[in-house]
């Protein structure tokens, strides 16, 4: 398959570091081959490409005066200063490239394919790199009876629960929780729709990588848009929190026809400006934390309610040691806090995107959490035609968990809005 | 990776250990407690971490983990042959994914010549996890360039379009001519070897041409956006304990560059100067450094508690 190629912006550019994975100084030594290929990529300098992991790739062709392309070389640009994604993304991508590269030039692809099989090349995550929560973890979650289904993708399984029927209501959660947060919001909610509650990669009963570098924002939106793919959800209602607000909002600009409204608390989408006082100390505490005790967290952030230790102990059942929570582990140093940080300019296009979007949007808001308040505001600006605001007073950062069924009716009340109808 | 040589057993005892960064390996001695708090010694062109070879028993002795990391294309790392993998940009991110692989926490980054934008550019990555900084004959900015970077004898020439090949490849003027020749306190020949026998494979020694290529000395050279994006974030090292020490003797950094780092970092302390030493001064006056450091690690942190 030919690679769409697309000119970067400079400003993007200038955010990442050029790894030359592929040095080739002797292209013309088949010259029929480095002519195809010139032709193919519309003459000698550089192309750029987004691989389907979203990685961007860039092929330069160099003419040394033969009138002929007679060097070559593929670079992958990674965040400047971080390492990069993992090793068999990269081989995947490379694969995929080699593949058209040889149809462009004149060899038989399949033989490309088979001869990278012969030499052991693997495009899928190594033995051992991907862990997954052993099932008897889950065995005591108390007020959760969903039997947990499973999305394939990219050799990872993705856990979701689903209630109900209808249009999609995809609910995400975010920073360290699971599916579990939403349970006191799924029945209400499912009797109005077919309410889809996945567990990001990393989390819940989902596949959790052990790589620090297997997670990033752009990996997290690719793997919920190949989920809303699999399951092939459209005029979907998204609901979302914290980095499911991270997440969800760039995946809503990615995809925005799959969506019909938008219900986002206590979340947010930066663009590198605004990080809270609150959020830096979290930042700071979470990094420095051997392992998150995630119960004793939601104990001490929730405002409005208090939890049964079953409760608090379920959000600690997906990891049975700290080898099983990179994902909850990395994510605070991938929200965007500076205007420089990977990921600024993305949510920059996005929310330029998202600002032309007009479908309607709620924006019901826990006011007693410090980490997003000003995200409310934002999100205001972004979404000009958004529904008047409503706070859930007294509830904190977990708004699902300090108030889950007061939060659940007030959505139910916006959804038989015209507002909501969209008119 | 290849095997030490017998005869450097004695100078450098320690296990080298490995692991992959950025599709290369980087070899790294990681010596002490496991739950003392790390302390990273990075070293600059074109050395390793022989450098620190007096820097290890006292830190270790003292409680600390002692972690000195070959950058990718020095000492025993890979020695990767095409210049455009050998960056500042490179170099850092090699750095953040061995903090990450080591999943180091509470850590402290020792840092002299490209030790310094390395170990600093990659902290400055995971800055929560970064406890202290020690700088020793380093810059983190641009807007200075000394008089030895300027000057066309020798450096300018010696890494010069084509010219700097005749140099730095054909005669390799610093991969086998470099700690030896600026020694102060005068280098045994089985150290002087110890620093140059990891380049002695055949174009093994790309890193001692990129390095200098990479000095950014005017906007829009290969360094200068990277050194840029370090500078500018430099005021977030306010809250983290930093401590100067300079050996006003070398004729790369001078003491000018330690007035202009104290600017940057007001919070600092020092410049302690260090006289009898040249630019590797961990070289010429090791054991005096590192109970600099000791003292200085033990005083901020209360021994070598995380």
């Amino acid at each position: 398959m030919k690679p769409e190629f697309i000119q970067p912006s400079p400003e993007e550019l200038a955010l990442l570091r050029p790894d030359p994975l592929l040095v080739e100084q002797e292209l013309d030594m088949r010259p029929e081959f480095a002519e195809r290929l010139a032709a193919a990529t519309v003459g000698a300098g550089r192309v750029y490409w987004r691989s389907r992991h979203d990685h961007l790739y860039a092929l330069e062709l160099g003419d040394f005066g033969r009138g002929r392309p007679s060097a070559a070389s593929v670079y992958g640009h990674w965040d400047r200063f971080e390492p990069r994604p993992p090793e068999h993304e990269i081989d995947a991508d490379l694969l995929d490239f080699c593949l058209w590269l040889a149809e462009t030039g004149g060899l038989n692809p399949s033989d490309v394919a088979k001869v990278a099989q012969f030499a052991g090349i693997k495009t899928v995550w190594p033995e051992g790199s991907v862990l997954r929560t052993p099932e008897e973890r889950f065995a005591n979650i108390p007020g959760f009876p969903y039997e947990p289904k499973y999305v394939d993708m990219e050799g990872l399984r993705m856990a979701y629960v689903e209630a109900g029927e209808g249009n999609p209501i995809l609910m995400l959660h975010g920073e360290p929780t699971w599916g579990y947060l939403y349970r006191r919001m799924i029945p209400t909610l499912a009797k109005v729709g077919r309410v889809i509650v996945p567990d990001l990669i990393g989390f819940g009963r989902s596949d959790k990588p052990v790589a620090a570098n297997a997670y990033s924002y752009k990996a997290h939106c690719r793997w919920i848009r190949a989920f809303i793919s699999a399951l092939d959800l459209r005029n979907l209602t998204l609901v979302c929190q914290d980095w499911g607000g991270l997440i969800g909002l760039r995946v809503l600009s990615q995809m925005p026809d799959r969506f019909a409204r938008l219900v986002a608390m206590n979340t947010g989408i930066s663009d590198g400006r605004g990080a809270t006082p609150a959020f830096e100390k979290w930042r700071r505490f979470s990094q420095r934390a051997e392992m998150l005790d995630i119960p004793a967290l939601m104990r001490s952030t929730l405002t409005k309610r208090k939890i049964t230790d079953e409760e608090a102990n379920s959000y600690q059942a997906p990891y049975p040691g700290k080898e099983y929570q990179m994902a909850a582990l990395v994510f605070p140093r991938l929200v965007p806090n500076r205007p420089d940080h990977p990921g600024a300019y993305d949510n920059k296009l996005a929310i330029e995107k998202l600002s032309a979007l007009t479908l309607p949007v709620f924006l019901p808001w826990g006011d007693q959490d410090a980490i997003t308040a000003p995200a409310e505001r934002v999100l205001r600006k972004i979404f000009r035609n958004s529904a008047p605001p409503h706070a859930i007073q007294g509830a904190g950062h977990f708004v699902q968990e300090d108030a889950g069924e007061e939060l659940a009716e007030s959505i139910m009340a916006w959804l038989r809005t015209p507002h909501a109808a969209g008119k | 990776m290849p095997q030490k040589p017998d005869w450097l057993e004695p100078m450098f005892p320690w296990r080298q250990h490995s692991l992959i960064v950025n599709g290369r390996r980087m070899s790294y001695v990681d010596e002490g407690p496991r739950d003392g708090r790390p302390v990273i010694l990075c070293s600059g062109n074109p050395t390793w971490g022989f450098l620190y070879r007096d820097f290890i028993g006292p830190l270790t002795a003292a409680g600390y983990r002692a972690i000195a990391p070959d950058w990718i294309g020095a000492g025993y790392s890979d020695h990767p042959r095409v210049d455009a993998a050998l960056t500042l940009a490179h170099h850092v991110a090699d750095f953040v994914s061995l903090l990450d692989q080591l999943d180091l926490r509470g850590f402290v980054v020792v840092g002299q010549d490209w030790g310094g934008p390395q170990g600093v550019g990659g902290a400055l990555q995971r800055i929560e996890r970064l406890s202290g900084l020690v700088l020793m004959n380093t810059w983190l900015f641009t807007g200075l360039v000394g008089r030895f970077h300027a000057s066309p004898k020798p450096w300018t020439t010696w890494h010069a379009p084509l010219i700097g090949q005749f140099f730095m490849k054909r005669h390799k003027v610093l991969s086998q001519h470099g700690p030896s020749a600026t020694t102060a306190r005068g280098m045994s020949d089985d150290e002087a070897r110890a620093y140059h026998h990891v380049f002695d494979e055949p174009d093994s020694d790309h890193v001692v041409l990129t390095w200098p290529r990479t000095i950014p000395m005017r906007e829009g050279d290969r360094g200068w956006a990277d050194m840029q994006a370090i500078e500018r974030r430099l005021p977030e090292l306010s809250q983290i304990p930093t401590l100067l020490l300079w050996a006003p003797g070398d004729e790369v950094f001078s003491i000018e560059y330690a007035n202009r780092m104290k600017e940057l970092l007001p919070h600092a302390e020092g410049p302690i100067e260090f006289d009898r030493a040249r630019h590797f001064l961990q070289d010429d006056r090791g054991p005096d450094l590192a109970l600099a450091i000791v003292t200085f690690l033990d005083r901020s942190f209360v021994g070598g508690r995380k």
